[in-house]
């Protein structure tokens, strides 16, 4: 009679948790992410590679436009020479601070290797899961390559001539829902595993699209008949759009984007959920 | 109460063959081949809550399919599961909520943060409390001897203090069934016998249930009285260990042996009863295969 009293009082302990739970659901997450912060923060100094590379990228870039413009305020594509090489800076800035593996890589791999069984089974949703950490990696990698970024910027081509700093919260907010919808569609991706052996060619197309179109140039680089159907991809959301509007700032244009990243966000989630939701019960664990 | 009921449980894979060689890997590319391995095969039993259970069997045999499928992690073909009154298929989050899991082979902490932030973060995760997670971590934390290096990082612990902290962790939203995937694997005889010691008191403090699989015999005998043996996917044996002791050699009255060490069994020689009953798992493993 008293085990049942305790077993009981154990189930009503475990349904006000929930109950709890139910009106902060965020909570868990909120932990997520500050763990993989504090994770993320011991390997703060492993990024000075990454800041060779960015920096030989740039210096590529600050020297190939440096040849193609010839006369001072020529315009490409409706650009200047100094946002043409801000436009590179900031989506390579986006591309390095994002290093994407926790959505592609580690997914698709522990779908593959049967790593996933051991984090599927916790009261959390394991989509979420992986989201939230990605947000954790980037949280402490994209403002160490903004600031970097920012200083080679200034002092090889100068600051960008009409920057609003007043601005700033607005860019800042399409630069986070770019890196959120390009991971919920990295995540879609990977989830493929469930399906087929290996989901990384597929990782390799999107990448691939996603830096020579929107990277690496401006969507107004390629022919005017391939843009209408350059916008509707994610990469007006992910990268172009955000860099755009960092160069070149007008209200309009960022309320456009953002309505443009809400569509994508509420699509891809719903996109996410379900590919999910139908994979996780064709999993096959090797070895058991 | 029942804490795990199973009906009729059953599961295939689907793997893929090919023949040796480029031209086999070419005419698997053209028509692939594919076979069906029944992993788990019409598997029923209860445990009754509270419980120690040791379901065990020789490689391949089908115990972890059956764990993953008990925890939500695999869905079943066919049959019917219950732990603690929830359908793991259907309610898997919720069902989380009432089991803890440890897999010796895997690990589950962050490596790279503290056992003390790690049990925050799992705290937080079942949806505790600041104040019961600190409560409950500072009850296990002494429970399980972990003052010394609750603040080092787990990449810096040694395998016995990381597999403390793997329990601890899978305990600190009180579950009422505790799943132990080969929980010993690598210690040291006195880490060993150490852990049984912990797994026993949470039983018996706490009421836990424990579904146990080991291939060390040890962890059978120290903390279950009864034992279900699997082997390709079906159960041959469901039985107490001291039953099974007895009544498998009294069906070998050949072997006398055998019959003098299980002689040893009822005198309490320790060591003399850990040969017997392995030889006996031994025995009723092979015996299945040359069925």
């Amino acid at each position: 009679m008293e085990k049942r009293m305790e077993s009981s009082a154990l189930t009503d302990d475990r349904s006000r948790r929930r109950r709890a739970a139910g009106c902060m659901p965020w909570r868990k997450y909120a932990v997520i992410y500050k763990s993989v912060l504090l994770e993320s923060l011991q390997y703060a100094a492993n990024m000075v590679m990454g800041f060779f590379s960015y920096f030989i990228f740039i210096f590529i870039f600050v020297k190939l436009w440096g040849y193609i413009y010839q006369t001072p305020g020529e315009l490409i594509a409706g650009y200047t020479k100094e946002q043409m090489i801000w436009y590179v800076m900031m989506t390579e800035m986006i591309w390095f601070g994002s290093n994407a593996a926790s959505v592609a890589g580690e997914v698709s791999g522990s779908i593959r290797g049967g790593n996933i069984a051991y984090l599927m089974n916790r009261p959390y949703h394991y989509t979420l899961y992986v989201l939230t950490k990605y947000t954790g990696e980037w949280s402490v990698r994209l403002p160490m390559y903004m600031m970097f970024a920012v200083v080679i910027g200034t002092v090889m081509v100068g600051p960008l001539p009409r920057f609003p700093l007043a601005a700033v919260p607005g860019m800042a907010l399409c630069v986070v829902l770019g890196l959120t919808i390009n991971a919920v569609f990295k995540i879609c991706i990977s989830l493929l595993s469930f399906w087929i052996e290996d989901a990384t060619p597929f990782q390799w197309l999107y990448d691939k699209l996603l830096l020579v179109v929107g990277t690496m140039f401006p969507v107004e680089i390629f022919p005017i008949a391939l843009q209408p159907l350059f916008k509707l991809t994610p990469i007006y959301t992910v990268c172009y759009g955000p860099a755009k509007l960092i160069v070149d700032f007008s209200s309009k244009k960022c309320v456009e984007i953002l309505a443009a990243q809400a569509v994508y966000l509420a699509a891809g989630g719903a996109l996410m959920l379900l590919i999910y939701k139908k994979g996780v019960k064709k999993l096959y664990v090797n070895g058991g | 109460m029942q804490a795990i009921r199973v009906e009729n449980l059953s599961k295939t894979f689907r793997v893929k063959r090919k023949e040796k060689g480029m031209r086999g890997s070419i005419k698997a590319f053209i028509h692939p081949r594919i076979e069906e391995i029944q992993a788990v095969n019409g598997v029923s039993f209860s445990v009754e809550e509270g419980e120690m259970l040791a379901f065990i069997g020789p490689n391949g045999a089908g115990k972890s399919t059956t764990i993953k499928m008990l925890t939500g992690i695999l869905y079943p073909d066919g049959g019917r599961v219950e732990v603690m009154g929830i359908d793991p298929t259907k309610k898997r989050r919720q069902l989380a909520y009432e089991i803890g899991t440890v897999f010796g082979q895997k690990e589950q902490l962050w490596t790279h943060l503290t056992p003390y932030d790690n049990f925050r973060f799992f705290g937080a995760i079942y949806d505790l409390s600041e104040e019961e997670t600190e409560a409950r971590i500072g009850e296990l934390a002494e429970r399980f001897g972990l003052a010394a290096f609750i603040d080092t990082p787990v990449r810096n612990l040694s395998l016995g203090q990381r597999i403390r902290c793997e329990i601890v962790a899978s305990l600190i939203h009180k579950p009422k069934v505790l799943f132990l995937d080969e929980p010993t694997i690598g210690l040291d005889p006195v880490v060993k016998e150490n852990v049984r010691e912990l797994i026993r008191q949470m039983n018996r403090e706490e009421h836990t249930t424990i579904f146990l699989t080991s291939h060390d015999v040890g962890d059978i005998e120290k903390l279950c009285r009864r034992i279900i043996i699997v082997n390709a996917g079906q159960i041959v044996q469901d039985d107490s260990v001291e039953h099974l002791v007895s009544h498998y050699l009294d069906k070998s009255p050949a072997n006398m042996q055998a019959q003098d060490r299980a002689c040893a069994v009822k005198t309490g020689n320790g060591e003399a009863q850990a040969r017997t009953l392995e030889e006996i798992i031994v025995d009723i493993y092979k015996s299945k295969e040359d069925s």
